[in-house]
């Protein structure tokens, strides 16, 4: 065969090398480290922080809004409206995590002054650590947090220009960031919250979300409870009043108690919207994994044994059936990276190598192949057997 | 707390395709192997996601040199021979075409092919068949001295094809050809998977890739590369490999000249006798070899020398109709404004508008990939990364969100159905993502640009010298067989051969 001539063509292996060769001679000699690429992806995602707190101010009288700022003094990463972030608390010999919904707007973080800011409610006995917060937290207090997670922000290419947001208690925190984005001129929506509130003294964030009305924000509060001079909305967030309050093409974000979600599944269906017009942001780790479908009841008050493998080393610790993977392996001093604690980000993501779980169904996250090689999100999956786990070295 | 083992005999850096396969194959000789990776997965970018409980192909478009069940090819037998059961799934078609004047669907089969380009421009078959088996012969060549290298009378004497259009671009060996624009249009749309305008894209590349897909189709694995990338890391294990997962690796230690372990940004110091190593060598060279002054000023040079290839740029969407409701009708779509490949790849170096796309709807390959009623579609332009470069961290949503909308427009245009109406799902992903994940340099999947001054037999040639620290390997994108998930595992089984091959060698001093 012939390209160009014999000569010529057996010569390319020859030609092509010196080629190759005579490019690197002429290169220069001086390292190149610049990887503008990696550093916008850092900028946006850094992974752990120190923050200090900046500020503590009242939210309700039940809830306090806390303000972070980098350790040192560096710029706060990028994140959208409705994104939260994982705080890490040492308590004891324990590191516990949790996610917070940011309730500040991604504008707010930019510059020297920039800030990041959590709004959480005291619980009802529940929530050790959200009284933790509100009762020990301090001006100057540092922590290790990641900031920006989660998949519950508006989308421009997806979603609605108009949207209403469905809120509970403090699931207002999401939207009292996208309504911040929004009256910054920094988010191009027009916002609609609905806040169920029992009595008008729940309500948190009150005076801030007031003073964020506006052309592109409304704000309308719904009670439930008996308040005889409440001239607003009355009731819950009935398919009736979402409609009034709906455009002909809207997305709703909703975000609140489970019970609020199992409600307004029902209301939504009420009114035929589209499938990808609603969006339910993850509900935390299961109350009460025993209220959940298919849970062995029968099991609800062992306690197992939980080998925990982390490279070569091997722990073994108690874990309780009622509580998951995460809140044993937390409870006993053995570190584990979380994020949504709702199964959804996989960050707990963890090898069952022999026993069985039960996995909160409304948590599960998992990809298909990860589930047929027994991997759990130890977050979502409760022991129901003695069992041997593997996890990363934190 | 001991978390490693003191010694391994084996480091791998990087637990995708390539570390995972390098692994496989040296576990497979009795050697102890410890991979690090810095997610929380195996697979880098050959992985999946889940949103709104759907689970979605982050990367694999299609992956080449599986072949049937039957007939498999390297990859393929790799798999089947290492105990890696992936699920594979034929992808129906090669493409659909959709170019100026040119909408055609053309299929895997070398007669069949060239069969369909005629059809569509007539009196082309014995040109094109004739080019498609040319290219098979270099293929098979190809294949064949990567095992058993041999002289160079004895090469020009049995690879006769091989040779002689060894040192040409694909442009000039097709020129020969005297083809009609059309027909060489229709050839021309699987060059963005090597990623080089056809002047300068070696004629060598272009053969592997024509004769590999075309020849033998593509596949991909029933539950996402996930399934590929995790079957790859259980078998790993079974093995007795230890992989750990949320390592980064900082440091490569080396001593008198030669790799003797890493440190870990967690500060965990491991020894090995070798590493291999799935960073780029940019980074490497510049940033993680202690002492620095253990790099040779060559190995500086010989990155600069080089060109990163590119980087990708996606938009998935899961819509809520089925395929065909939305008028997707192909698996694969390359569609361009032009099939000017290197005009092409001039437009590849911006921010677009981008003139050349590929869609892929997995459904046509995979129909239970999504719930009853919707589909999946994703959009793809794999830009250069020089346009990337530029765009600073508070422009970036504005940038990826113009991009994106750019895309969906013109393929909404093509269909007939604005696509934004009918999504469920939407998540875009750009080099930003890629180097989020995986670390790589600039976030560019490719490695160096398969070119006229990097050409893969000048690799070839040249690979024993640029071993420039002894005792690490390096494999993925940026090692000698290029991008791509097929080659990866080449690239990962290259580095484990080298280990083998110099523990034998030391082992007979």
């Amino acid at each position: 065969m012939k390209v160009k001539g014999f000569l010529k063509d057996v010569g390319g292996a020859s030609r092509v090398t010196k080629a190759r060769l005579e490019a690197f001679e002429s290169a220069s000699a001086a390292p190149v480290r610049e990887d503008p690429i990696g550093d916008v992806a850092r900028a946006w995602h850094p992974g752990r922080l120190r923050v200090k707190v900046d500020g503590i101010k009242t939210a309700s009288p039940t809830a306090k809004s806390f303000r972070f700022v980098r350790e040192d003094g560096g710029e706060l990463p990028f994140f959208y409206a409705g994104q939260y972030m994982v705080i890490d608390f040492e308590i004891g010999k324990s590191v516990i995590s949790r996610p917070y919904s940011i309730s500040s707007a991604p504008s707010q973080a930019r510059g020297k002054e920039g800030f990041v800011e959590i709004t959480v409610r005291r619980s009802r006995g529940d929530g050790f650590i959200c009284d933790h917060l509100n009762d020990n937290v301090k001006v100057g207090d540092v922590f290790t947090a990641q900031i920006g997670l989660g998949q519950f922000y508006y989308e421009p290419l997806r979603d609605a220009k108009h949207v209403v947001a469905l809120a509970g208690g403090v699931g207002i925190t999401p939207f009292a960031s996208m309504a911040r984005e929004v009256a910054a001129g920094r988010l191009d929506m027009d916002l609609t919250i609905l806040y169920g509130s029992v009595v008008s003294t729940d309500i948190i964030l009150k005076d801030e979300l007031e003073a964020l009305q506006g052309d592109r924000v409304h704000v309308v509060h719904v009670l439930s409870g008996d308040e005889p001079d409440w001239k607003g909305e009355r009731g819950f967030l009935s398919a009736e009043i979402i409609k009034k309050y709906s455009a002909p093409d809207t997305t709703y974000f909703i975000c609140g108690p489970q019970v609020m979600y199992r409600f307004l599944r029902e209301e939504l269906k009420k009114l035929d919207i589209p499938a990808r017009r609603v969006r339910f942001e993850v509900f935390g780790q299961a109350k009460d994994i025993t209220t959940f479908e298919g849970y062995p009841m029968e099991l609800k008050d062992r306690t197992f044994k939980l080998t925990v493998r982390r490279g070569i080393h091997e722990d073994v610790i108690d874990a309780k059936a009622t509580e998951s993977l995460v809140v044993a392996l937390e409870r006993a001093g053995i570190r584990i990276e979380t994020g949504c604690r709702s199964g959804e980000c996989g960050f707990c993501r963890t090898k069952v190598l022999s026993g069985s779980v039960y996995v909160c169904p409304e948590n599960d996250g998992r990809r298909a192949a990860d589930r047929d090689f027994g991997y759990v999100h130890a977050c979502a999956a409760y022991p129901t057997s003695d069992l041997t786990i593997k996890i990363p070295i934190e | 707390m001991k978390f490693y083992k003191d010694h391994y005999d084996v480091i791998v850096v990087g637990g995708a395709l390539a570390g995972l396969s390098a692994a496989l194959m040296l576990a497979d000789k009795g050697k102890d192997v410890l991979v690090l990776e810095r997610h929380n997965l195996p697979g880098g970018i050959a992985t999946s996601f889940v949103r709104g409980g759907i689970e979605i192909e982050a990367a694999l478009h299609e992956m080449m040199s599986i072949g049937d069940k039957d007939n498999r090819l390297k990859v393929g037998k790799f798999f089947d021979d290492m105990g890696v059961d992936v699920d594979w799934l034929k992808v129906p078609e090669a493409y659909h075409a959709s170019l100026p004047g040119l909408e055609v669907t053309l299929h895997p089969g070398l007669e069949r092919f060239a069969k369909e380009v005629d059809a569509a421009v007539p009196g082309t078959y014995d040109k094109v068949l004739r080019l498609l088996n040319l290219c098979h012969t270099v293929f098979d060549s190809v294949n064949e001295l990567s095992i058993h290298p041999m002289s160079k009378p004895m090469m020009l004497l049995k690879h006769e094809a091989f040779v002689k259009t060894a040192g040409y671009s694909t442009k000039e060996v097709l020129d020969t050809f005297q083809l009609p624009q059309k027909a060489l249009d229709l050839l021309a749309p699987y060059w963005i998977y090597v990623g080089s305008g056809f002047s300068d894209l070696p004629f060598t590349i272009f053969s592997v890739l024509m004769a590999d897909y075309i020849g033998y189709g593509s596949f991909i694995p029933r539950k996402f590369s996930h399934e590929m990338s995790l079957k790859m890391a259980e078998r790993a294990e079974a093995m007795g490999v230890q992989i750990e997962y949320r390592q980064q690796v900082d440091k490569i230690l080396v001593k008198d000249g030669t790799a003797y372990g890493v440190r870990t940004a967690r500060g965990d110091e491991i020894h090995a006798d070798y590493v291999i190593c799935s960073a780029y060598p940019n980074k490497v060279y510049t940033s993680m070899i202690e002492p620095a002054s253990a790099v040779p000023a060559g190995a500086v040079k010989m990155v600069n020398g080089r060109r990163l290839s590119l980087t990708a740029f996606s938009v998935i969407m899961i819509l809520d109709q089925p395929a065909e409701k939305l008028n997707i009708r192909d698996y694969s779509i390359f569609r361009g404004d032009t099939m000017d490949t290197d005009a092409l790849y001039k437009n590849l170096a911006g921010l677009g508008p981008y003139r050349y796309l590929t869609c892929i709807c997995h459904n046509y390959g995979n129909p239970d990939c999504t719930p009853e009623g919707t589909c999946s579609f994703s959009i793809t332009v794999l830009p250069r990364v020089d346009g990337w470069k530029t765009v600073k961290a508070e422009d970036y949503d504005a940038v990826k969100h113009r991009v994106a909308k750019q895309l969906i427009d013109d393929m909404s245009a093509y269909f007939g159905v604005n696509l934004l109406d009918h999504v469920l799902e939407l998540v875009i992903e750009t080099p930003m993502t890629v180097a989020r994940y995986t670390g790589a340099w600039n976030g560019c999947i490719y490695g160096y640009a398969h070119t006229m001054e990097d050409h893969i037999i000048a690799r070839l040639q040249t690979a024993e010298a640029e071993r420039f620290i002894k005792h690490l390997e390096f494999s993925g994108a940026h090692a000698i067989s290029g991008d791509g998930m097929g080659p990866a595992v080449t690239n990962g089984r290259k580095a484990a051969k080298n280990v083998l091959d110099t523990m034998a060698e030391e082992a007979a001093k």
